[in-house]
């Protein structure tokens, strides 16, 4: 989540986040579990698939955090230390059987190959029309599943990006710096993350 | 615009994440935009990612295992007693 963006007024952010953690301040600490531990979860999840590995990767990233935290010199925002610590001990937990695995579909492929273009560059079916359906059909525990589920079966790059960009609310340049990405690269996970959620709720909703 | 110029559907979709990050280059933009004008399928389509968002956006967050939190709050309590240089 963007430092400055959309915070509980109590939690400190920036330098002063980090002050109050030093400082020994439990509701820092504690509001800053609550908010990130759910999304650290899931993007462990994205590389090593298993639950109980995953939060062992979240709390072991957690106590990497605390032990680094007094030489820890604030140059990036917390946050983003936090995720790239959590990222690289998730990849490097993540085992090749589990890259290899392929999730479950469910009913069509919901990919990118749902939008089809001629040799001319033009639609071969058109986006069917649910954008003009109201939001209250949209925002229901079935659909919202729908996108959940489809999140889950993301590739992890395109998962991680995904989820902090979309779903966090983080500003470009801190999934740039927290994933270690270029901006041209994190926006080309971004993109197809996003077409395949869009055609998976587009399968669902036709 | 010439014809070589205009914008086809399959690059216009290609550039929709560019065009919502603001990171299309001007002449891009212009052809981009002008595209929008001209066709009825691909607004649709932006409109659908735009909705897509927003929808991944809403999605609810879990809870935290109880345990866990408390063998955290352990560890930072006794790492802060560590690191603070007054008298506990």
């Amino acid at each position: 989540m963007s430092p400055v963006a959309g915070l509980d007024a109590s939690l400190p952010t920036g330098h002063a986040l980090l002050d109050a953690l030093r400082a020994g301040d439990e509701d820092a600490f504690v509001t800053l579990l609550a908010e990130e531990g759910p999304t650290m979860l899931r993007l462990a999840m994205a590389y090593v698939g298993s639950q109980a590995v995953a939060e062992e990767v979240v709390q072991e990233t957690w106590l990497a955090m605390l032990i680094g935290l007094p030489g820890f010199e604030g140059r990036s925002s917390i946050r983003t230390w936090l995720y790239s610590i959590l990222t690289n001990r998730a990849q490097s937990r993540g085992t090749s059987e589990h890259r290899r695995r392929s999730l479950p579909l469910e009913g069509a492929v919901a990919d990118e190959t749902a939008e089809r273009f001629t040799t001319r560059g033009q639609w071969v079916e058109p986006p069917s029309h649910w954008d003009e359906l109201p939001e209250e059909r949209l925002l229901v525990a079935e659909t919202l599943g729908v996108v959940d589920r489809a999140i889950e079966r993301l590739p992890a790059a395109q998962r991680c990006v995904v989820e902090l960009r979309d779903r966090q609310a983080w500003s470009s340049a801190e999934v740039c710096e927290a994933l270690d990405l270029s901006e041209g690269n994190q926006r080309v996970l971004l993109h197809r993350a996003r077409r395949r959620l869009r055609a998976a709720l587009e399968e669902h909703l036709k | 615009m010439s014809s070589a110029a205009m914008m086809r559907c399959e690059e216009c979709v290609e550039l929709i994440t560019d065009y919502l990050d603001g990171a299309l280059s001007p002449s891009d933009q212009v052809r981009f935009l002008d595209h929008l004008d001209r066709c009825d399928k691909c607004p649709r389509y932006l409109r659908q990612i735009e909705r897509t968002i927003r929808l991944t956006g809403e999605l609810r967050e879990d809870g935290m295992p109880e345990p866990w939190r408390a063998e955290l709050l352990e560890a930072f309590r006794s790492r802060s007693g560590r690191d603070t240089s007054e008298p506990p």
